[in-house]
């Protein structure tokens, strides 16, 4: 009985772990399809973190989360002005757009709440049980206790499904990936799908980061989203491009950071910077299994000179 | 456009750039209430206000830039992204003072160079995980260096915490190395070490290498079109990327060693307030020329040294310098696109 | 409506001016196109015709003049707005999305795949069948267009430009990259589409294909108007003066190629055959000692066998043609000469240094960024001579590459100018300079004048000829080519590749009905 409790709390975590990774990485997939490999991401995520805190403190979590959103959508707006419209380098732009991001941040916490340290206490967006699902023995309570942004990550994974196969706009984001060329040919705005399609990316990636301050920590902290944005970036590529590999890569990662965090509870001795290591590890041990081989889009860090 | 106008360019170019980015800092901080000018003046006293303020702040802080800015500036020569030069430094930090501890007795000329050569190996090695993704199993190098940064960070931490904690067991830090093993000052009276001729040496040697050698042609050959290295060059692209990435590694290692041997003279969490990023602002700025790196490092460096002046006297957080760093990435592209359409590089009918 | 005259146009441009930069593509053009007209649009490499077509396709807007489809005034800021207006482009490089099959590549385009929420139409999948049926277009519908031929392609693309109503059609080089067979077959759709009353604009630069189908043809050179005239009436050498603006030396591609007779320079040179290899069905032939031969040469790309028991030799002083639609492991066989690529199966005896003048010039032949020095420089950077202890000697290198600029005549300020400032044919005879530096015994040059203009194909050719005469430092050369003329008009023996065989071709064979025939129908015997 002890085991499967045990077992279910490590479900829990493993999914709410897994929450912020899926949403940035569903994102970033979406902007990877349309040809633009955002490493920007990274500083979506702790504005979205930041923005959360802010929007929560002022409104409450919910208002927290929608600033969040727009916050990380605002950062990748920047990227793609640059990376899209300007045509710069997509790598060296989203390095710079992380860089600043964590510099922005730190400052405009610092001018906020001083350079004390003080831990901040945020209000925290609650878990939503769902009936009779949250029942079901060991897996009711990991997937369906969970906060509201857990719930959208699921909802989108049908939803990005749909759109990228199944419509007429799916297949322009698609052509525009694959060869902007025939798809400005075609008549598709290469320009705008890009930048339609990153900002979008920018958007999960803000709830992922008001996620972290919202729901999983209720703090702000200067780099708390220490690589998350990166590892979703790793994800996207293990997750084959696919919405159900990458909410099921996603997954994977959660898992692995859960067994970190248990590890390091059954044993205090463990060194646990290893553990903390682990999930970047992992990422690099599963690009250079079999999933690395897998095939980008044709199209993908390609830049497209208008 | 003319020869002269080309050969003006990049110099023009860049300090436009600075321009830009001087506007957009000075803009942001009189959003974020502080005067700019107040903001400017305390970082311009901090990096330049006396001989000594700049050699042993500024040119001290410029040193690790100088070595991370050439490692980088190196690897994108020949379009291998390195963003793991943050990753490449601990290691070679690390290195140092292990072989450094490892030999107590050993006089400086062969305690010096032995800790500069394993910082120099260890950050070759933590490129070669990278750089064997990329070349054997086609893993683009971008997710995989900055995937390594962290766990180098992560290592760096359990060791100093564990196996290479000091002695006497109070902080999460290794034993100093021996006194042998400090670099000898550069110029007495001030805190500057070797390791700043060491960096300006490598820069001079990288700049003969890619532009006086076979060697170095084809690292920019493979740099400017890997297809046409291999069917007009007719070499193999693979060792010139492992070179790069080796070479990248090396000397961001080097920039670790020459941390802890030069200032800090041990291992510590935070050694680096993150240069390897910055040294990516470097290395553009200085349009990866290798040379120019040690002009751009010297900027950056005194952005470093002011940063601190900036928060004590004009009451502006010292994490604005990364911003503004970021600023100066950003500043450096657009200028050269709007160069570019300035130059009318359009295509033709 | 129409108050221009007694036939309404289709289209119009009026004084249409485009420029890049400093380069005016389009000065001042005036066009008619009438209904159900083939209108043949000649003009030399940068005369403008790709330029006018996109501007008519909505892809370039113009810096000045006017643009009327149907007897209106419009301006089209992409190929949408031109569509919606009937008017439809096929590309000259394909513009479908490789990855994607025909039939998704055809509902990208087309608005009428689709509903009003955006989710696929139904029975739109029986409405694109039916049209390839009218049209007589056979098409694979359900294959990634990347594993369809060169032809193959161009169907679906036109199938995907005519599945709306169409009062407009461009076609771009259409027959650049076909066999004569197929071209054939695309003028007898052009044919039915055009006599529903589309109007075809046909852009070449082959003047015996544009007279076969067009209508009427007009001309244009350095951007600017030459004339307009019906087919019928108008010779072909009138049109080659027209695109050119005066007499050229030599032969001009295209023009006057009857069956088996030889332009330019060929013509005067013994045939170097004389006397053996009579009747020789092996690519392989006795003679003096081969420069290169290749046994039984196979090679496995992506798992799927590129080249397939290959056999050939080179001799000194001979040019062994190697014709062929694109795609059928000609770039292959060039990295296997040039050793650039190690042959999976067989044996390949090859000299140490190979010339050889890849078919991309741009993306492989050099480095744009890089002075013509430096481009030079891949050729020499490896050699001792052009070494001094560690360093390499760059003065050296830059007195070579002077005198190449100056001996193949390449038009350029200085050695030390960039490799991007410089025209298509001055950068191919950088190339081919290049090339001819460590071509000391076997040269291959793989469709060496594919985009040049009639002037600098007739130099480059005339290069490549004279090297094979050129007393003991003649090389063997190897030209691979799509264009049959080319390979006519250089070659001692010619093979044709299909299907990454190569089949000799018997001398009585040398000409443009049997190559043509062996071109496709060595691929039609392969098929399963």
């Amino acid at each position: 009985m002890a085991d499967v409790a045990a077992l279910s709390s490590f479900l829990v975590s493993a999914v709410g772990l897994a929450v912020p990774l899926a949403l940035a990485a569903l994102g970033e997939t979406v902007s990877e399809r349309a040809g633009v490999i955002n490493i920007g991401l990274e500083g979506s995520v702790i504005w979205g973190a930041l923005g959360g805190a802010l929007g929560a403190l002022a409104a409450g979590p919910w208002a927290g989360l929608a600033v969040g959103a727009f916050a990380g959508g605002t950062t990748a707006l920047l990227f793609a002005v640059f990376a899209v419209r300007l045509n710069t380098d997509q790598i060296i732009t989203g390095t710079a757009v992380t860089i600043g991001s964590l510099g922005f941040t730190g400052a405009v916490f610092q001018s906020r709440f001083g350079v004390t340290g003080l831990a901040l206490e945020l209000p925290t967006a609650p878990a939503w049980e769902v009936p009779l699902l949250s029942r079901i023995p060991v897996l009711g309570p990991a997937f369906f206790d969970q906060a509201a942004t857990a719930y959208l990550a699921y909802a989108l994974v049908p939803a990005l499904g749909w759109f990228l196969f199944r419509t007429r706009w799916g297949l322009a984001l698609r052509a525009v990936g694959e060869s902007p060329d025939a798809a400005h040919a075609a008549g598709v705005p290469v320009v705008r799908a890009r930048t339609l399609a990153v900002v979008f990316g920018g958007l999960t990636a803000g709830l992922a980061g008001a996620h972290l301050s919202l729901v999983h920590t209720g703090t702000f902290a200067e780099g708390m989203s220490a690589g998350k944005g990166f590892i979703a970036i790793a994800v996207v590529v293990l997750g084959r491009w696919s919405p159900k590999g990458v909410v099921a890569a996603a997954l994977f990662f959660g898992g692995a950071e859960a067994l970190q965090f248990a590890l390091q509870a059954w044993d205090a001795d463990l060194p646990y910077p290893l553990f903390l290591a682990l999930p970047y590890v992992l990422s690099l041990a599963a690009l250079a299994g079999w999933f690395g081989r897998s095939r980008a889009p044709e199209g993908l860090g390609v830049g497209w000179p208008r | 456009m003319s020869t002269r106008a080309r050969a003006l360019g990049p110099a023009m170019a860049t300090a436009a750039a600075l321009l830009a980015t001087l506007a957009v800092a000075a803009a942001l901080l009189a959003l974020g209430g502080h005067p700019p000018g107040d903001a400017f003046a305390a970082l311009f006293r901090g990096a330049f206000g006396s001989w000594d303020r700049f050699v042993s702040f500024t040119l001290v802080r410029a040193t690790p830039l100088l070595l991370t800015g050439l490692a980088v500036a190196f690897a994108f020569k020949a379009r291998v992204w390195n963003i793991g030069a943050e990753g490449q430094l601990h290691a070679g930090a690390l290195a140092a003072v292990a072989a450094a501890v490892a030999m107590p007795g050993a006089p400086a000329l062969v305690l010096i160079p032995a800790a500069l050569l394993a910082a120099a190996a260890a950050g070759a090695l933590w490129a070669s995980v990278p750089a064997a993704m990329k070349t054997g199993m086609g893993v683009g190098e971008v997710i995989t260096t900055l995937l390594m940064n962290f766990v180098a960070l992560f290592m760096a931490q359990f060791l100093v915490q564990g196996p290479l904690r000091e002695s006497r067991g109070v902080f999460n830090q290794t034993d100093e190395i021996p006194a042998a093993a400090h670099l000898p000052d550069l110029l007495p009276g001030t805190r500057l070490h070797l390791g700043f001729l060491i960096g300006v040496l490598v820069a001079v040697a990288l700049w003969l290498h890619l532009t006086r050698t076979p060697g170095g042609f084809r690292v920019r050959a493979v740099g400017a079109s890997p297809r046409a290295a291999e069917v007009s060059g007719r070499f193999r692209v693979r060792p010139v990327v492992w070179l790069a990435f080796l070479a990248s590694g090396a000397i961001a290692g080097l920039a670790g060693g020459v941390q802890v041997a030069g200032v800090t003279h041990r291992m510590y969490e935070g050694l680096s307030p993150g240069w390897g990023y910055t040294a990516i602002a470097v290395a553009l700025l200085a349009r990866l020329n290798p040379l120019a790196v040690v002009v751009t490092a010297v900027v950056f460096g005194a952005l470093s040294a002011g940063g601190g002046a900036m928060q004590r006297d004009a009451g502006v957080p010292e994490v604005w310098v990364r911003g503004i760093e970021a600023l100066v990435i950003l500043a450096v592209l657009a200028v050269d696109r709007s160069w570019q359409a300035l130059a009318g590089r359009g295509a033709r009918g | 409506m129409n108050t221009h005259g007694s036939v309404p146009s289709a289209a119009r441009l009026r004084d249409v001016s485009r420029r890049f930069g400093p380069v005016t593509a389009l000065d001042g053009v005036s066009f008619d196109l009438v209904p159900g007209e083939i209108h043949g649009l000649l003009g030399e490499n940068g005369a403008g015709k790709t330029t006018l077509a996109r501007v008519l396709g909505g892809l370039l807007v113009p810096d000045g003049g006017r643009v009327e489809i149907g007897g209106r005034v419009v301006a089209l800021r992409n190929a949408r707005d031109a569509r919606a207006l009937g008017v439809a482009m096929v590309h000259q490089h394909f513009s479908l999305v490789p990855r994607f099959t025909g039939f998704e590549n055809v509902a990208l385009f087309d608005r009428g795949a689709w509903t009003g929420r955006g989710a696929a139409a139904p029975g739109y999948r029986d409405r694109v069948e039916a049209r390839a049926g009218e049209l007589g277009l056979e098409v694979e519908l359900d294959v990634p267009v990347s594993e369809l031929g060169v032809g193959a392609r161009q169907r679906i693309e036109i199938l995907k430009a005519l599945m709306s109503e169409t009062g407009v059609l461009l076609l771009d080089e259409p027959t650049a990259v076909l066999a004569p067979r197929e071209v054939d077959g695309l003028f007898a759709v052009l044919k039915e589409v055009s006599g529903a009353g589309t109007a075809i604009v046909l852009v070449a630069h082959k003047l015996d294909e544009v007279l076969a189908a067009a209508d009427r043809v007009t001309v244009l050179r350095r951007g600017r108007w030459v004339l307009t005239e019906e087919a019928a009436s108008v010779s072909a050498g009138e049109l080659a003066e027209a695109m050119v603006g005066g007499a050229v030396g030599g032969g001009v591609p295209g023009v006057g190629v009857g069956r088996g007779k030889r332009v330019g320079w060929a013509a005067q040179v013994a045939d170097p055959l004389g006397g053996r290899g009579e009747g020789a069905d092996e690519v392989a032939d006795a003679g003096p000692p081969p420069v290169a031969s290749l046994r039984n040469v196979g090679t496995t790309r992506d798992g799927r066998s590129a080249l397939r028991d290959v056999t050939l030799d080179v001799r000194r002083g001979e040019v062994l043609g190697i014709a062929g639609v694109d795609g059928n492991g000609q770039r292959e066989l060039a990295r296997v000469l040039a050793g650039v690529r190690t042959p999976d199966r067989g044996r390949a005896i090859l000299p140490e240094e190979v010339g050889w003048i890849p078919q991309d010039r741009s993306g492989e032949g050099l480095v744009n960024g890089f002075t013509i020095s430096e481009n030079v420089a891949f050729a020499l950077h490896g050699r001792d001579a052009c070494r001094k202890g560690p360093w390499l000697d760059w003065a050296g290198i830059a007195d070579a590459a002077a005198e190449l600029v100056r001996e193949m005549d390449v038009r350029a300020t200085s050695s030390a100018a960039p490799a991007s400032v410089l025209s298509g044919g001055n950068q191919q005879k950088v190339v081919t300079g290049r090339e001819f530096l460590r071509s000391g015994n076997l040269l291959v040059a793989e469709s060496p004048t594919r985009g040049l203009d009639v002037k600098a194909t007739v130099a480059v050719r005339s290069r490549i000829a004279a090297l094979a005469r050129d007393g003991d430092r003649t090389p063997g050369v190897v030209l691979i080519s799509a264009d049959l003329d080319e390979i006519l008009e250089l070659s001692d023996r010619i093979a044709v590749m299909a299907r990454g065989r190569l089949v000799p071709v018997p001398r009585d064979a040398h000409n443009r009905r049997d190559i043509g025939e062996l071109m496709l129908g060595a691929r039609g015997a392969d098929a399963p």
